[in-house]
């Protein structure tokens, strides 16, 4: 047994001796099988040193990390020390941590325990700790978030031997006792609830589309080992082709529609039951607080401070039955674009949007639209798109000979279809600028409406291609640190995207500004 | 709502092009890399031509067009790019606009700058230039200055690295 370190660094969970093996297995069962087998056609003679060693090998590599990973916690720092030969210490900074996250697998619910991931604002830069007991987990992101807002740190921590915990439901850097629990230290900040799950959201689920992705590949996946069951020859094939050709062909093709909207109804709805439940968004610490999941547990923290911004996307579908997501921009988060809310009535989205925002009606509030030129331009876009497809059918119907009537209807309904997507494309462009706030309207399909507070905006860029520049249209760009980085305003006059960008951000483009001799006060803008 | 997109509006504010152009050795260094790019192009499609047997004639045509096309390339594109080309460096933001057949504008506050990088290639050197990249917190914002002289590239960098010394915050 290497002894523990001291000096107020503990070790893991016990339990993680449990869980780590039983991953190591998991990971290893295939190639211990193919082993096996490989051995047991050879050769029977060595089965009774292969067999210990095949048992032995996860329980030992499952162990060493538990040995060898230690993390404590000083007045200012959270550090994680862990590795046998390349040691490596992580340490965060308490006031640099933005967030802390939970989340367990089955297993770790099992065992009772959680994983903890510390966010510290830093990309690519988060503080693992897999696994701590499930209390412990809770104690700590209390008390790192807690910490963060205290007026001044708590006194250090007692030194302490890990060795005698058992993951006992309190945090190991504290002694158990209310007076010294992590939460005693800060004054206990009431947590304002704001959405929980509905169940009658579970309409919006066959409208999101999101897993469809997974059902296909999961289909592919099918299709491949199909392939290889013995019955799937082309005697087989041939047959059942024939005797499929002597029914309706519309018959089975209305069959297997009923068959896969069924498996998608099926598959959507359990996908969001899983993910979603026990849903639960509350503001507590100056944090936005979001627990879910049905078997994999997730509770992630975002810190208010560092919210910039709010996405509402409602995808097309979504539209048609009055549905939405959520999503906030933060910065220094791992991930900036966090989705806070399921697929839910486009009423609520908004609620808790303004709620984030503290502003009513950026989410709204009817937009400035762009005229003319800029719906000519989303039409144009759409049409081009269109007609590159049809002439890449064409060089196949060419190659293949078959017959232009076919071309023809498929041609007309790209086209009109097209056009319905250059017209929605249109219509969801759109900017304002509303109490401090850049909104910009964008998407074809889905709607998207993004919000940005303006204090996040860290640069300009306005870019006009050939196109644009001969009628006058560019694209501005706000660039930020949150969420993905930049907001754009499409197809805006060049006038009003300089005007936009100057109320947005007074002062910032100050000298870069030339007015006409008559007007010495700005423009104000148009909202 | 008031539709802004149309009709005319004369009194809105328009940006001015930044006060400086960048070094008038850029038109050689645009050239000889536009001209090392495009004649490997033209070679490996005339080669290809060659090469291929049974390739019909007009192919051939379009070898003499992408030809032309890449000698217009590297005759015009260096001076548009020379005209269009601009930067500033006030004590509050950073300017350039830059393009030769779109136009890009970048404006980013020094007080969100986080790095300032001068970058010299080894046929920059031949030219005696130098490239600024100014960035920020943001991955959209990035500002780079093409071409400068090298001396001025120096002064410009020191004066950046000064004044963004001098400001607090994470610039986020």
């Amino acid at each position: 047994m290497i002894p523990s370190p001291g000096n107020g660094w503990v070790r893991l969970s016990p339990r993680k001796l449990l869980l780590d093996p039983v991953k190591a297995v998991g990971q290893a069962v295939v190639p211990v099988v193919v082993a096996l087998i490989g051995i047991s056609q050879s050769d029977m003679r060595f089965w009774p040193l292969v067999f210990p060693l095949l048992v032995i090998a996860p329980l030992v590599f499952g162990a060493l990390p538990w040995l060898t990973t230690h993390y404590r916690l000083t007045d200012t720092q959270i550090q994680v020390r862990s590795g046998i030969l390349n040691k490596t210490t992580s340490t965060a900074p308490l006031d640099r941590v933005r967030s802390v996250d939970l989340e367990a697998s089955v297993l770790h619910r099992v065992l009772g325990l959680q994983k903890v991931q510390v966010g510290t604002g830093v990309d690519d830069d988060r503080i693992t700790l897999d696994a701590l007991a499930a209390a412990d987990a809770h104690a700590l992101r209390t008390s790192l978030l807690g910490r963060r807002i205290a007026a001044e740190p708590p006194p250090p921590m007692p030194a302490r031997e890990s060795d005698h915990d058992l993951g006992q439901g309190v945090w190991p850097g504290h002694v158990p006792g209310p007076a010294q629990a992590a939460p005693a230290t800060v004054p206990p900040a009431p947590a304002v609830p704001l959405a929980t799950i509905d169940w009658s959201w579970l309409r919006f689920a066959p409208f999101s589309l999101g897993r469809l992705v997974l059902l296909v590949g999961g289909l592919g996946v099918l299709s491949q080992v199909a392939d290889e069951l013995p019955i799937w020859n082309e005697d087989t094939a041939t047959s059942a082709w024939e005797w499929l050709t002597q029914f309706a062909v519309v018959a089975i093709v209305v069959v297997l529609a009923v068959a896969g909207l069924g498996l998608w109804l099926v598959v959507s709805v359990a996908g969001y039951v899983l993910q979603w439940w026990g849903f639960r968004l509350v503001r507590e610490h100056g944090s936005l607080h979001l627990t879910s999941g049905l078997l994999t547990t997730r509770s992630i923290t975002v810190e208010e401070a560092k919210v910039r911004g709010v996405e509402m996307t409602e995808p097309v579908l979504m539209r048609l039955v009055g549905g939405a997501e959520l999503s906030t921009l933060a910065t220094g988060v791992e991930d900036g674009v966090t989705q806070v809310l399921p697929p839910c009535p486009r009423t609520v989205a908004v609620g808790v949007g303004e709620a984030v925002l503290e502003h009513p009606g950026p989410l709204t509030d009817p937009l400035v639209e762009h005229g003319p030129r800029a719906r000519r331009r989303a039409w144009f876009r759409q049409l081009r798109n269109a007609l590159d497809v049809i002439v890449l059918l064409a060089v196949g119907w060419w190659w293949f000979d078959l017959t232009w009537w076919w071309l023809a209807a498929l041609g007309a309904a790209f086209l009109a279809l097209a056009a319905v997507v250059g017209e929605a494309s249109y219509r969801h462009l759109g900017h304002a600028l509303a109490d401090d706030h850049l909104v910009a309207g964008s998407g074809a399909l889905a709607r998207v409406r993004t919000v940005l507070e303006t204090d996040g905006i860290i640069g300009w860029v306005v870019s006009q291609s050939w196109w644009q520049r001969r009628i006058g249209l560019a694209d501005l760009t706000a660039t930020t640190a949150a969420g993905t980085e930049r907001v754009v305003v499409r197809d805006v006059r060049l006038e009003v995207a300089v005007a936009l960008a100057d109320a947005a951000t007074p002062g910032l483009l100050g000298d870069f500004v030339a007015r006409g001799s008559d007007q010495p006060q700005p423009a104000p803008h148009p909202t | 709502m008031s539709d802004v997109g149309a009709g005319p509006i004369v009194r809105e504010p328009v940006l001015r092009a930044p006060a400086n152009r960048v070094s008038p050795q850029a038109i050689g260094f645009w050239t000889v890399s536009a001209l090392i790019g495009d004649v490997v192009l033209v070679i490996g499609a005339l080669v290809a031509w060659l090469v291929i047997p049974g390739a019909p004639g007009w192919v051939g045509l379009l070898v003499l067009l992408l030809a032309v096309a890449a000698v217009a390339h590297v005759v015009l594109m260096p001076r548009i790019r020379y005209r269009v080309h601009r930067w500033e460096v006030t004590d509050t933001a950073v300017h350039t606009r830059e393009g030769w057949i779109g136009r890009e504008t970048r404006i980013a506050p020094i007080s969100r700058v986080q790095t300032v990088d001068s970058r010299q290639g080894a046929l920059m050197r031949l030219f005696g230039l130098a490239s600024i990249t100014v960035t920020t917190a943001s991955a959209a914002g990035p500002i780079t200055v093409d071409c400068l002289d090298a001396d001025t590239a120096a002064h410009v960098v020191a004066r950046l690295t000064a004044i963004t010394a001098a400001t607090e915050g994470d610039a986020t």
